[in-house]
């Protein structure tokens, strides 16, 4: 040893490790990528001095139980004795300006070569560094401890330029150094650097990571070498994929793949790409950097323009990433564009997997959904269809706006075969009112249950006469349900009535339910809403002429059964629709089946009687 | 059948969906089977739902009716439930109800009380009655009332039924605008501003709210970056109509053509709305962008889709590029909305 001097860091280094580790970084398994980031950046550094350089990290694994230890060797620039203090004053500085200041980072080179190597602390309670830099002057040793102290001291030998750490794993750490998950890390971490990662164990030599595709740096090749990507897709990203489309942006410093998912996915399910910063892995949970819609892809994607958090696991949101996005956004579309025009069969097959994703697109994007909309899928009475078929058969397309609303009348619509698409499910609503906009010659039309009664038939007027005071004996028994009663007659004709309610008598009857469950002073405030609703809230009970019973009903001459009858066929409507009942509702179903059964009983009685 | 599904499948569904239309469909229709069923704690759970979803996507009416059903069943058994949740609850509904123009002063004054005797019941700090009482009467328009309750809310403490700080500084800037201190509005905008409180919904309500104080301050340039940034946090979200509005108001003075952009994305947002407080701001600023737009010599045609509550269907309709006119996208902002395609000629 020649010189050696104890120094201690200005700052309190544990309570540093200690904002590293719970606040900075997700998980002490970053100190590798840390580690990388620095060999990649002394490598870059040195490129710049020697044009073509072939640079190198090696990262070798020695002993076992509690004398495991780590080596990870560049042969990058190297650090000066100027350059450590450099490094090591700049944690202060960092420090010194508070814990905010260190989590927005330092970007030069020496400042972040510094906070990185912290977190080497976090698996280790030495860091022992060696460096010989190509400038020149004597090789260096740095070793640090978690409690603050360090010490520098030139080496008597002369070593090659570059840099050695050396880690001595912590019991809590040990299985960050076994070689298995140390080569997978590695692989995870560089799979696309520049230079090769060699692993060094129980003297085995394996490179890590494969030569650099040649579509990685340009993309648009990627269509020909569809194989290879696959493959590769599948090994970084752990799915078997079956398509991708490739991404770029203008400036060419933005590339990547998108690899559509072979399975459907969740509308909330975490957007997460696997996202490379200079070669480097920096996030696989990117969910910023393509559009909302895109949840049907998985990317890959490398960049050199945007700008890392410090934590370098997520990209800041500001402007460039704004336009990253959209013009990733615009590379995935126009994919999808090309598809639609050269190989539908591959888009159908998207669509038919991802449909809510295009659907998600094409409610944004009117132009896409041009293009696209012949494959959409929709639930219709007729059946689930692609909405070009549906386009092909009529001339008006008519949707519903909820579920609820189609549950209403599509017994009735497709027993009369009228087409009636349930636009209830998200973005189906408006779709359907865009559609004339893109499409110039189909019209759509909104129906509402009410509606509905336009394709019954109606009943000729001598017929309507005879049964002018049963209806208005109905009318009258329903009355205090805010219901009305009508004749029609429709299909199938087993279907004695069907009952219908328009978005005003929905939410007065939801009013009313509410109303007598809650407390005094809310029901007084719904009782002031529905005023303001009465007179548009009326539901309507339609009696099919067509059905037996309701033609006996209709020209009973039994003016106290009519009305009972009539009762008891609108709360029977309710229960069919699974509509819930009031009180009231509910009284007049459980009188009203006590009172059949009595009259059932006498007239059998009676008839015994007479014979 | 999608409806045959029962209370667990449809929840499912529900928790599937972002918020809107469609996830409440899903939760009603399991709010009606559980009623059918007689399952009153799934119903009440249904209704939780449904008090958050509608309450953040323009169905203050269906928040309302959820709620009281809940409170109803709440006061019955209040130890099967958890009163935390429904009183935060409690909190969104009461912030809504002067938007309601059916709901008379007196029964608001009424809730105010119900609400601020619960959240003492339950030894929560008054806080929150206060903070209400300061909003309700800036709502009323009674800013001196408002501002005795603002200085009272300030000196209590805080506890976790408050609103979050952001939302309160939100309100406080509210409370400036209303009295016409354009100075004092950026003064209370800062900490939000400078990130220092956010939340949810904040800076993305504040970011339209001071593009009008900016501009009378002559500080346009600023204006236009937060008009940027706050139109990319709310865009697509019918949660923030009146923040369009917001926005409208300020580029019909500065950049119309970027007005009408947005009013093209908006339209369909803002007819869909529940809250006609919230419209009627809507519409108040879309017809003078809209007078102004006629004025210009070129000018695009606009597109737009929209439907309209079935109360106005003699008058729903469809406008796409081709065939609309200015004039009938100026009329219907009066009185309602009208718009136009050949095949729906609706008597003009």
């Amino acid at each position: 040893m020649t010189a050696s001097n104890e120094y201690r860091f200005q700052v309190n280094l544990s309570g540093m490790i200690q904002i590293l580790s719970n606040h900075l970084y997700s998980s002490p398994k970053v100190f590798l990528r840390e580690l990388m980031q620095n060999a990649t950046d002394a490598i870059t550094a040195r490129k710049e001095v020697e044009p073509g350089y072939q640079g190198e990290a090696r990262i070798e694994l020695t002993g076992t139980g509690d004398q495991l230890t780590m080596m990870v060797e560049d042969n990058g620039v190297g650090l000066t004795e100027a350059d450590i203090h450099e490094f090591l004053a700049m944690i202060g500085q960092s420090s010194k300006r508070g814990q905010q200041a260190l989590l927005d980072g330092e970007t030069s080179f020496i400042g972040r070569f510094g906070i990185g190597l912290l977190s080497c602390f976090m698996v280790s309670h030495e860091i022992v560094m060696l460096t010989q830099s190509i400038k020149g002057g004597p090789s260096m040793e740095w070793r640090g401890k978690p409690d603050g102290t360090y010490t520098i001291r030139q080496l008597d030998t002369q070593l090659s330029p570059g840099t050695k750490v050396y880690l001595r794993c912590t019991p809590d750490a040990a299985h960050y150094f076994e070689a298995e998950y140390v080569k997978e890390a590695l692989f995870y971490y560089g799979a696309l650097l520049p230079y090769p990662v060699t692993l060094i164990h129980d003297g085995v030599q394996s490179v890590v990571n494969q030569d650099s595709p040649i579509w990685l740096t340009r993309p648009e090749l990627a269509r020909s070498c569809r194989a290879d990507v696959l493959a590769f897709g599948e090994r970084l990203l752990g799915e078997k994929f079956q398509d991708f489309i490739p991404l770029t942006t203008a400036s060419g410093r933005t590339g990547g793949i998108a690899y559509v998912l072979p399975h459907a996915v969740n509308l909330n399910a975490k957007r997460s790409h696997r996202v490379y910063l200079k070669r480097m892995l920096i996030s696989e949970k990117a969910e910023n950097i393509l559009p909302e819609w895109a949840f049907f892809v998985k990317c890959l994607i490398w960049t050199d323009e945007l700008q890392p958090t410090a934590s370098r696991e997520h990209f800041y949101e500001n402007e460039k990433l704004e336009e990253v996005r959209s013009e990733l956004g615009d590379a995935l579309r126009m994919g999808l564009a090309d598809m639609a025009e050269n190989q539908t069969e591959r888009l159908q097959k998207l669509i038919r997997l991802h449909a809510l994703s295009m659907k998600a697109l094409a409610v944004q994007d009117q132009a896409f959904y041009a293009m696209i909309h012949r494959w959409l899928p929709f639930e219709t009475t007729r059946g689930h269809r692609e909405l070009g078929e549906l386009i092909d058969e009529g001339d008006t397309l008519y949707y519903t706006g909820s579920i609820d609303e189609y549950r209403q009348i599509h017994h009735v619509a497709s027993a009369q075969s009228m087409l009636v698409v349930n636009a209830g499910y998200i973005y189906d609503k408006e779709l359907m009112a865009m559609l004339p906009v893109i499409l110039n010659h189909v019209q759509t039309e909104r129906i509402e249950p009410d509606e509905v009664s336009m394709t019954f038939t109606d009943v000729a007027p001598a017929e309507r006469n005879q049964y002018y005071d049963a209806l208005r004996l109905a009318d009258s028994a329903l009355q205090r349900f805010r219901c009305r009663a009508e004749v029609k007659g429709f299909k199938p004709s087993d279907l004695p009535v069907l009952f219908t309610l328009s978005q005003e008598s929905s939410t007065l009857r939801a009013l009313e339910k509410a109303s007598e469950e809650s407390t005094d002073l809310f029901s007084s405030v719904l009782g002031s809403l529905s005023a303001g609703i009465n007179s548009a809230g009326y539901s309507t009970l339609y009696l099919n002429v067509n059905n037996p019973i309701i033609k006996r009903v209709l020209t009973s001459p039994d003016n106290q059964m009519t009305p009972i009858a009539i009762e008891m066929l609108y709360v029977n409507a309710l229960m069919m629709g699974h509509y819930a009942m009031n009180k009231q509702e509910l009284e007049v179903l459980n009188q009203g089946i006590v009172r059949f059964i009595d009259w059932g009983l006498r007239a059998n009685t009676n008839h015994e009687g007479d014979a | 059948m999608k409806t045959e599904m029962d209370f667990e499948d449809l929840m499912e569904e529900a928790y599937q969906l972002p918020n809107g239309p469609a996830k409440l469909g899903f939760l009603e229709e399991a709010a009606r089977v559980a009623d059918v069923n007689g399952m009153v704690e799934e119903a009440y759970e249904a209704r939780s739902e449904i008090v958050d979803v509608a309450t953040f996507c323009g169905y203050p009416m269906k928040a309302l009716i959820a709620f009281s059903w809940q409170l109803g069943k709440f006061d019955q058994q209040p130890e099967q439930y958890d009163e935390e949740t429904l009183l935060w609850s409690y909190k969104w509904i009461l912030g809504k109800m002067p938007d309601f123009p059916e709901i008379s002063r007196e029964k608001i004054m009424e809730l105010l009380e119900d609400f601020g005797a619960r959240f003492k019941s339950y030894g929560y700090s008054e806080r929150s009655y206060w903070y209400y009482r300061f909003r309700i009467f800036m709502d009323f328009g009674e800013l001196e009332e408002s501002g005795r309750s603002y200085d009272k809310f300030r000196t209590l403490d805080r506890d976790f039924m408050s609103d979050c700080e952001a939302c309160e500084q939100d309100e406080i800037m509210r409370y400036f605008m209303l009295k016409g201190d354009d100075e004092k509005v950026l003064e209370a905008a800062k900490p939000i501003l400078k990130g220092r409180m956010s939340c949810a919904e904040i800076p993305h309500l504040t970011l339209s709210e001071i593009l009008m104080p900016l501009y009378r301050l002559g500080r346009t340039e600023e204006a236009d970056k937060y008009q940027v940034k706050g139109y990319r946090l709310i865009k697509g979200e019918n949660d923030f109509v009146q923040s369009f509005s917001e926005q409208m108001e300020y580029l019909t003075l500065t950049n119309p053509s970027k007005g009408i952009d947005i009013l093209e994305e908006t339209l369909m947002l803002a007819a869909d709305h529940e809250d006609a407080y919230a419209k009627m701001m809507y519409y108040a600023k879309a017809a003078p962008l809209l007078r102004r737009w006629a004025k210009r010599k070129s000018r695009k045609a606009i597109a737009c889709v929209c439907q309209l509550p079935s109360r106005m269907r003699e008058s729903r309709v469809i406008c796409s590029s081709s065939q609309i006119t200015l004039r009938n996208m100026l009329r219907p902002l009066q009185p309602s909305l009208i718009s136009v395609t050949e095949t729906h000629m609706y008597p003009r």
